[in-house]
Formats: C-alpha cells, structure tokens, sequence
C-alpha cells in the first residue's frame, strides 16, 4: 500500500510525470525551431533545457487577476481541473513496467475518456472567462471534439481488438508475446489517425482552430493569466506526455525490449521515455508542416476522410483476426 | 442574433492600430465596419513647414517599408517643380534599389501572410531570406531599413563593382529559394485550402473601388505605374505585368511571388545595361522651387502611390498631398468581408483577406470623430479642424 502511495507521488507518479512533461515541453520547442530553422530556447541551463521550468515559475509569480465578468468558480475550477485530469490520465501510462500504476481490464477506456473531459473543460474554461474571443474559442474547441473525438477513439480500438484486451498493460503484453509492435501490419493506418486526431486533441497546428492566435487572439485562454496560465500549460504539456507515451504503448510496444538482466526497472523507463519521444518528433514533424485549418475544413476532413477510414481499419482489424 | 468582435485597435494580426467591427453570426461575418484612425500624425502639415531639403528625410518616414517608393516619388515631385531631369545612371540605381526594396517587402508579406494563416514555418523560411535582401540594401545604401537612398536630382551614392557582384549572387539565391516556395505554396493542400475560393473581389467591384498594385492585379486587371506612366527609365527595361485571374488570396500570393521574379529580372538588366555618367545632379541644399503644382505616381511595394504638391515659389511647399495605396485597397476589404448568397466569410478568413491587401496603417490615418452616444461618426476635413481648434482655443481664454 505505501509502496503504491510513494509510486504514485514520486516514480512514475506525479513528480516524475511534471519534470518529465517539461521536458517534454523543451524538446518539442527546440525541435520545433530547428525545423523553422531557429536556434529555440539556449538561454536557461544547458541547451535551454531549464527554459519551460523559467516559464512555469515566471507565470506563477505573476499579478493573479479575475476578470469582473468571469464566472468566478469556472475560473478557479477549470485550470486545476485541467492538470488534475491529465495528470491523472497519465498515471495509465506504463512507465516503470508493462503496466501503470492504476490498471485494470478497460483503463484504455478511462484513458479516452479523460481525454474528451478534458476538453469540455477547455469548453467551460472558455465560456467561463466571458469574453468574445474566449467564447469563440470554445465553441471551436466543443465543435473540434465532434471531428476528432469518434476516429482517435477508434484508432485506439482497433489497437485494441488486434491485441485482444482493453488495457493499455494487457496491449503492451500482447505485443510483447507477439514479439512485434503493432504499428507493423494494418494498425499502421491506425497510427496515422492517431497522429492526425492527437493533434486536434492538443490544439496544435494543423487544429490549433480554438487559440488561434492570429484569428481570435489566444481564444479561449485569452483571459488567463498568471498562476492559472501556467496551470493549462501544465495541462497542456501533460497531454504531450499523455498521447506521446499513449501513441509509444499501443502501437511501439511501450516500456518493452530487449533487456539486460538485473537493470529491467531502469531499461523499462529508457525505452518508454525513447520511444514516446519519437512519438514526440513525428507529432513536432507534422505541427511544422502545414497551416492553420478552419473549422468547417477541419470538420469536413475528419467526416470525410479520418472517419471512414478508421471504421475501414475496425473492419480489417476484424477479418485479419 | 449578431454578436459583434473587435479586430483591434490591439490584435495580433497586426502591429498597426486598425479596428474592424465585425458583426457574426456563428462563424460567418455578416458586417464589418472599418476605423483607420487611431494613428494619425500629421505628416503633410509637417512637410509643409519644412525646406524641401529636410522633407525628403520625413517623407521616408510615412512608411518604414515602401520608404524606397515614398522617397523616389518625393524626389520625382520636386525635380518636377525644378524642371530638372535625374542622369540616366541615377534613373537605373534608383530602380535598382526601388525593384530591391520590392523584393523585401514581397518577401516581408509572404511570410507575415502565412504566419496569418498559422504556417509559422513557411514565415521563419521567407523571414531568413529577406534578411539577405536587406544585407545588399545595406551594402548598396548604407542602411538597412530606412534607405535614404534617393536624393533630389539622383541618388546618394554609386554602385561599386564588389557590391554588383555580391548583389548578382544574392539575386541567384532568391530566384532559387522562390521556384523552390512556388513549388511548396502550390502543392501543400493546407494553404490551397486556406487560400483559394476566399476573398473574391471581381474585377469590376475593384475597379469601382480604386484598388491598386499587386491587389488590382490578382483581379486580373493589367495595371501597373511603371507600364502606364514610366517614371524613371521603366520604358527601356523588359519587364512583364503579372496577372493572375482567380481574384482570391491564392491570386494574391501568387501574383507577388511571380512579381519577385520578374523584379529579379529587372535588377539583372539595370545591371547589365547600367549607363555610366554621374548619379546625382549638383543641387544646392537648400533651394527655391518656382511656384507650380506637380503630381508624381510611383508604383511602391503594395501599389500606386501618389504625391501631390503646389509651391508658392518659397524653400518650402505651400501643400503636400500624399495618397498611399492601403488607403485605396481599405474599402475593398469591406467588400470582401461581408458574407453574401452563394459567397461565406468564417471569422478564420478575415487574417487571410485583410492580410492581403498587405495594408499598412500608418500611411492611412484620417481624423474620424466619433460620437458614441450618438453612434455616428463622420470625416473632418481640413477646414472643420481649423475652425474647431481655433473655437476652443477662444474657450479657453
């Protein structure tokens, strides 16, 4: 029992989980400008490694201010909800073993779910400040839901029906018996959309349509500032974590490889952190390559084409077995 | 039920104070009402209480950008009050710096045009080759930004051998990098979709609307100052008008990426062809223009620019008039914002179709007053300010 309380707080729980989100959070600024051609964050630490964690404090110790017209409560609410429920989404991720530290048979469903709250609590938090453009962008943000939602969680479906288990331990052990990861076969295409909807998950270019900057200014976290600023961008590179690391167990292989005897916890987190990050670099590759979609042309690719191509692969998925 | 949004006076999309009160419906922008004036500055009364000499130093100053343009029509205005004639060496360096500085502010509005759409790679990628067009305006000028360049009667300084060769190869690198960003702006589905079918302005609407420059011509209109009114040697270098008649932003994009080819082009037979003589005519500082008006046109960066002036035969004009080219694009914008049968504006267009006029406030300011509780605004002429003016200064005593 204490053992579980100690993982949960320290490894792989929620202070492993935050240094690593920020990390996270550097890598993908500093590939991101090396594909734009910049130099990105050098000046905080080491290769600006220290650069989010600046950010993160810079933003806590700021002028804390509530708008007259927000709603106090959603205002307060909605940025712990925010890191609360993604922090705790990450704790399904099997870091520190083929399981995480919650997992039981369906958790891959909890996971998904998590996911969609998360965002209606975007869609709370943008209403709740009472702004224009905030208003905007949670209407954009509620709307993206409706595209993305149904192909990422079919996508990890189909994962799942290849595997023959709902938990994200029981596909991490599938694919270690089976001895190749599920990205190799069908469950390629499966990767694709989970690529595609992750990143309308994250609000990241190509679907950055709910903040974006240059239409409706930050959208709908244009009244937050300070502590509760730095709280959704803690949320936000958590959800990096989340999805990278979800991408990394159900379709990598998650924490499984070859192994060393004796050194198995320690070679568990390696390969996990290594191939989440690759996971990252392709999410990074993908938010360099293109431009900002609008919202009908968001929706009308996800209906069209995202769609129909997730159910063509639960079908496959089907006969192959 | 119509909810109203404010793009500015503060807004990310721009750096310049301009307002646009959008009313949507949803998504879809169904009225627009635009307000250029927060940034007024009094440019043309402070010409007129100068020596033409220190005018041609402000008048580079109306806009950082086309301050090439401003200057060139500045110096075409009063060598035409003088009745005197630049060398024809000084005509080919001037449209050398003149097609340069083109060059900067097309590259300049490619990449804010598609860090406007969310394509910040593409804007890091043209950002990071007009720096070396700004690296040969500073070699050739000796400044980087504010040129200076132009003076009355030619140009400040000559053209070395060294700076033509380094400008030679810096005129390669470009037409290479922009065969290489045609090709990525034609096939890279997210822009074709952010760009095409949206903003339509149809040539008779821009021709009603006194639209100019690179904006007229992605109506497919074939109009172009250095065509029609050749102002400083235009008519002995080849160079085609570039049309493009989809009349949307995609045309918009394309019209200036093709027109950075053709200004390359341009540059490269100034070069080849450059007459020798002098550059500048001896002008003394400060001079006496002989009374007369005169109007000079130059086609700048974004369009038609205009400078009107009347002399009373003093060291100072009597009037100078500057018309810029945002102001005549503005009114198209309105056109094209409003959402009609058959034709949608989304919110997500309006960087888009407001970016492509390539506006730039600061040459456009008028005094607008505005009376809230009245919700009525009208424009002030000249006289009206006056006459205000004077009134409460009466108050006061």
């Amino acid at each position: 029992m204490i053992e579980k309380i100690l993982a949960t707080i320290f490894f792989p729980g929620a202070v492993f989980l935050l240094a690593v989100s920020l990390f996270y959070e550097w890598v993908d600024r500093k590939l991101y400008a090396r594909f734009q051609n910049r130099v990105g964050p050098h000046l905080a630490g080491p290769f600006g490694l220290l650069q989010p964690v600046a950010d993160f404090i810079k933003l806590l110790s700021k002028e804390d201010i509530v708008p007259m017209a927000a709603d106090r409560l959603l205002f307060t609410l909605t940025p712990i909800l925010a890191s609360a429920l993604t922090l705790f989404a990450c704790m399904f991720l099997p870091i520190a073993g083929p399981t995480g530290i919650i997992s039981f048979e369906g958790d891959l469903i909890v996971v998904i779910a998590l996911l969609s709250i998360y965002t209606i609590t975007v869609y709370l938090a943008g209403e709740g400040s009472n702004n224009r453009f905030a208003s905007i962008g949670a209407e954009r943000a509620a709307l993206q839901l409706i595209g993305y939602e149904i192909p990422l969680t079919l996508s990890l479906l189909s994962a799942a029906i290849a595997a023959g288990s709902l938990s994200v331990g029981g596909i991490v052990e599938a694919q270690a018996e089976r001895g190749l990861w599920l990205i190799v076969g069908p469950q390629s295409i499966g990767f694709a959309i989970f690529v595609i909807s992750s990143q309308a998950e994250m609000k990241r270019i190509p679907f950055d349509i709910p903040e974006a900057e240059q239409e409706i200014v930050a959208g709908w976290e244009v009244e937050y500032g300070g502590r509760r600023l730095a709280l959704f961008r803690l949320s936000k590179d958590l959800e990096l974590i989340l999805l990278s690391g979800l991408g990394a167990a159900i379709f990598l292989g998650g924490p499984i490889g070859p192994v060393i005897p004796g050194l198995e916890p320690m070679l568990y987190t390696i390969y996990f952190i290594l191939k989440s990050l690759i996971v990252l670099a392709i999410f990074t590759l993908v938010r360099a390559l293109f431009a900002r979609l609008r919202i009908d042309q968001m929706e009308f690719f996800s209906w069209k084409y995202l769609m129909p191509l997730a159910v063509i692969l639960i079908i496959l998925t089907e006969v192959i077995l | 039920m119509s909810f109203e949004i404010p793009i500015g006076p503060q807004h990310p999309i721009h750096v310049e104070p301009l307002m646009l009160r959008l009313s949507v419906e949803g998504e879809l922008i169904v009225d627009v009402d635009v307000d250029v004036s927060y940034i007024h500055r009094g440019i043309e009364k402070a010409l007129e209480v100068r020596p033409y000499i220190q005018g041609l130093y402000l008048v580079e100053r109306i806009c950082g950008i086309c301050n090439a343009a401003h200057s060139l029509c500045y110096c075409l205005n009063v060598e035409q009050l003088l009745g005197k004639e630049a060398p024809p060496r000084a005509k080919y360096l001037r449209i050398v710096v003149e097609e340069l500085s083109r060059i900067h502010s097309h590259l300049l509005w490619l990449g804010h045009y598609f860090h406007t759409l969310g394509f910040e790679t593409l804007f890091m990628y043209f950002w990071r080759d007009r720096e070396r067009v700004m690296d040969m305006l500073e070699l050739i000028t000796g400044n980087r930004v504010t040129t200076a360049y132009n003076t009355i009667g030619g140009v400040r300084r000559d053209l070395t051998p060294e700076v033509e060769q380094k400008l030679r190869r810096t005129l390669d690198y470009i037409e290479e990098r922009m065969r290489y960003y045609e090709k990525v702006i034609d096939s890279e589905p997210t822009i074709l979709a952010r760009t095409q079918g949206v903003g339509i302005l149809k040539p008779s609407d821009a021709v009603r609307l006194g639209v100019v420059g690179p904006h007229l011509r992605a109506s497919g209109i074939k109009h172009d100052v250095r065509l029609d009114d050749p102002y400083s040697g235009h008519d002995e270098i080849p160079f085609n008008v570039i049309t493009w008649d989809t009349c949307d932003c995609y045309a918009r994009v394309k019209v200036r990426v093709k027109e950075v080819h053709e200004c390359v082009n341009m540059i490269r037979y100034a070069l080849d062809h450059m007459p020798s003589g002098d550059y500048r005519l001896k002008i003394p500082p400060f001079f006496k223009a002989p009374p007369g008006e005169s109007l000079s046109r130059v086609e700048a960066p974004r369009g038609e620019l205009v400078h009107y002036s009347i002399s009373d035969g003093s060291d100072r004009p009597y009037r100078y008039r500057v018309r810029t080219p945002t102001l005549a694009n503005l009114l198209s914008v309105v056109e094209m914002l409003k959402s009609r049968d058959g034709y949608e504006v989304y919110i997500a267009d309006v960087p888009a179709i407001l970016g492509g006029i390539d506006p730039c406030i600061c040459c456009s300011a008028r005094v607008v007053v505005a009376d809230e509780a009245r919700r009525r605004r009208t424009v002030m002429t000249l006289d009206d300010i006056i006459r205000i003016s004077r009134d409460r200064g009466v108050e006061r005593r």
